[in-house]
């Protein structure tokens, strides 16, 4: 990542400036607060003091920007209910008033988001026959014949021998990991990765160290040295090594380079867990994920893990390994025995979606989406850079963060895109690191010419106002030729 | 000077609390802030240059020592307490002592002490506090320090 010096100056000096208002407010609210008594003498505070800062006294200044309701189907363009504030964006109050928008925020990327042709009246078919929720854990009443046919499907469709399924993404990184290592084992994730995985290997117990984002020859000195030294104290040999990786990292928009891991995973017996939450349904030729694209072994990766909240519209998160790794987890992971299965409807919608990606509904909607997908996202992508924004993310990837940098224009960039019916997500600290806050945008493929063209034109009108185009904009090809026929005599 | 771009490694550093310092810049603007802070306290007090130094010097001794060697944990709750009983201090770097960042730390406010001192002229009693300043700072930073609460000050219960 490239940042212009001046810029990294400023936003350090402007969040140091946002950080010493907080202070000095926070000084004067405590002694304000000490003259008065309070009813609850000799209870534990709620919150340490300096826990909640950043959300008093960052966060809650531009609370208008994150966790708009919306009140249709995420599609490409839906309704953003509109919020006022009576005391400056402390509480937020909804009116009634919705803005017709532009999405540019959901994870929507085949446009299974809204009604769909071929999954919506299946689904609304088994709503009927099924009900919303089977009320119970797998083992115990949950497993429907939807459920099996969809973990066959999930398992054809990802190219592994079986599959399990879960009610919902999060929990399931933050559930297997502790069933599949434990204390005496050792997890290697990237230092990008996504909050589940990092719960999931805290709660593991087993020893917990980062390599340097997709830098595989950071991660084979990492490897080195934790299997010459052996467990912390003892110094024995590991019992197990995970290195996880994702397929598509959502706040960069970059491929993982999966090639070279799997390699030195292989190398020095390592297990190689893959979550391809962003990835699966997005990239490769047939939808299948980053494997597809990199032209990796499925066979090599020991456990693929995925959601189908992104690509599929649906709900839910899925692990798929051979038979005897699924057969496992059938016996131990505590989501299959306790937690509800996913609903039926969602399991329908699961299925249909895969049938219409893999060509199997008798029509080519499947790759026709797929390759709108692709070509959106080439095209926004290059007609951005043109413009001068700083661009992350790979050619082929449908997620792409424009670098905003500087606090004040996190909110300045999501008001003025607001404003003229354009909806941005935008990330900062602590989700992102303090310097490259960034605004986020996911391509879909329901997204048509026109609203990329709409799109382009408000982020870069904002883009000029707020100030955000660090690289030169190339210029247009006529302007060139206009300049070279000057002559100077 | 707008068209200097540096480059961002990534780091490795999981917690969001002191990984903002080791990406570029930040040295240069923690001696921006003195040097504007220098000059704001000469012309909004009209004293001299030396004065102005002290005041700043001293000033950094209180700003830094409450929040690198008294504060503890972290301005969020999404890493559950696991830094709550270290000083900002002692989490850069993930604990490692004597990195580049700890050795630019230290020689920040000696040399701040040096300029206030000669500035001054040595005279006597803005020598003392500047000479109690620098003294705490320096000795708070030691590797020998690290997770050392003397007589229990701002030790846990």
């Amino acid at each position: 990542m490239i940042i212009p010096y001046l810029t990294a100056l400023t936003t350090y000096f402007s969040y140091g400036l946002l950080f010493a208002f907080g202070q000095l407010r926070d000084f004067f609210r405590k002694s304000v607060d000490w003259w008065s008594a309070s009813t609850l003498q000799g209870y534990a505070p709620i919150c340490l003091g300096l826990e909640d800062f950043y959300i008093r006294r960052l966060y809650l200044r531009i609370q208008d920007c994150f966790n708009r309701p919306i009140s249709s189907p995420p599609d490409a363009w839906f309704d953003v209910v509109e919020r006022v504030s009576n005391d400056n964006n402390k509480t937020l109050k909804r009116t009634t008033k919705v803005n017709r928008c532009l999405n540019l925020g959901s994870y929507n990327y085949l446009g299974f988001a809204a009604a769909d042709e071929y999954c919506t009246p299946r689904v609304i078919e088994c709503l009927k026959k099924y009900t919303p929720s089977t009320c119970s854990t797998r083992v115990d009443g949950g497993t429907t014949i939807l459920h099996a046919e969809m973990e066959e499907c999930v398992a054809n469709f990802v190219g592994k021998p079986a599959a399990i399924v879960f009610g919902m993404g999060y929990v399931t990184n933050s559930a297997i990991l502790p069933v599949l290592i434990g204390k005496g084992g050792l997890i290697i994730s990237d230092s990008l990765n996504h909050n589940s995985i990092v719960n999931g290997a805290r709660g593991s117990g087993a020893t917990v160290r980062v390599f340097q984002h997709n830098t595989p020859s950071h991660l084979e000195s990492v490897l080195r040295e934790q299997i010459a030294d052996g467990q912390p104290r003892t110094h024995r040999p590991w019992k197990k090594i995970i290195v996880v990786v994702e397929g598509i990292y959502s706040m960069e928009g970059e491929l993982c380079k999966l090639p070279e891991i799997v390699s030195i995973c292989k190398k020095y017996k390592a297990f190689v867990y893959l979550d391809e939450a962003h990835s699966i349904g997005a990239v490769g030729k047939s939808g299948r994920g980053v494997c597809e694209l990199l032209g990796v072994d499925t066979a090599d990766v020991d456990i693929m893990m995925g959601t189908f909240t992104k690509s599929f519209g649906s709900s839910g998160g899925y692990i798929a390994g051979s038979k005897e790794l699924i057969q496992y987890l059938k016996y131990t992971c505590p989501t299959h025995l306790y937690a509800t299965s996913i609903s039926a409807p969602a399991a329908q919608q699961i299925i249909s979606s895969i049938k219409v990606v893999l060509g199997e509904d008798g029509s080519s909607r499947g790759a026709q989406k797929l390759a709108r997908i692709r070509e959106n996202s080439n095209f926004f992508r290059s007609e951005l850079q043109k413009m001068g924004f700083e661009v992350l993310g790979d050619n082929d990837s449908p997620v792409m963060p424009i670098m905003l940098y500087n606090p004040a224009k996190i909110p300045a960039f999501s008001r003025e895109c607001l404003k003229r019916n354009v909806a941005v997500v935008t990330v900062a600290f602590p989700a992102t690191p303090l310097l490259l806050a960034r605004a986020r945008i996911c391509i879909s493929a329901s997204h048509s010419r026109e609203d990329l063209l709409k799109a382009l034109e408000v982020i870069g009108t904002v883009g000029d106002m707020v100030g955000v185009k660090y690289f030169p904009a190339e210029p247009n090809k006529q302007q060139v030729e206009v300049g070279q026929v000057k002559k100077v005599d | 000077m707008a068209n200097l771009y540096v480059r961002a490694a990534p780091t490795t550093d999981l917690n969001r609390n002191t990984e903002w310092f080791t990406y570029p810049g930040v040295w240069s603007t923690y001696i921006l802030i003195l040097f504007f802070s220098w000059l704001m306290v000469l012309s909004i007090f009209a004293c001299s240059p030396g004065m102005a130094w002290t005041v700043v010097h001293l000033s950094h001794f209180f700003v830094t020592y409450q929040f690198f060697h008294w504060k503890k944990g972290t301005p969020f709750a999404e890493d559950q307490g696991i830094y709550n009983r270290l000083t900002w201090w002692e989490q850069i770097d993930s604990g490692k002592q004597l990195t580049r960042n700890r050795k630019f730390l230290t020689v920040v406010p000696i040399v701040l002490y040096l300029i206030a001192s000669h500035t001054t002229d040595y005279q006597h009693p803005m020598l003392f506090f500047n000479t109690l300043a620098v003294f705490v700072l320096v000795v708070a930073k030691f590797p020998h320090m690290h997770k050392v609460r003397i007589f229990g000050i701002n030790a846990d219960q």
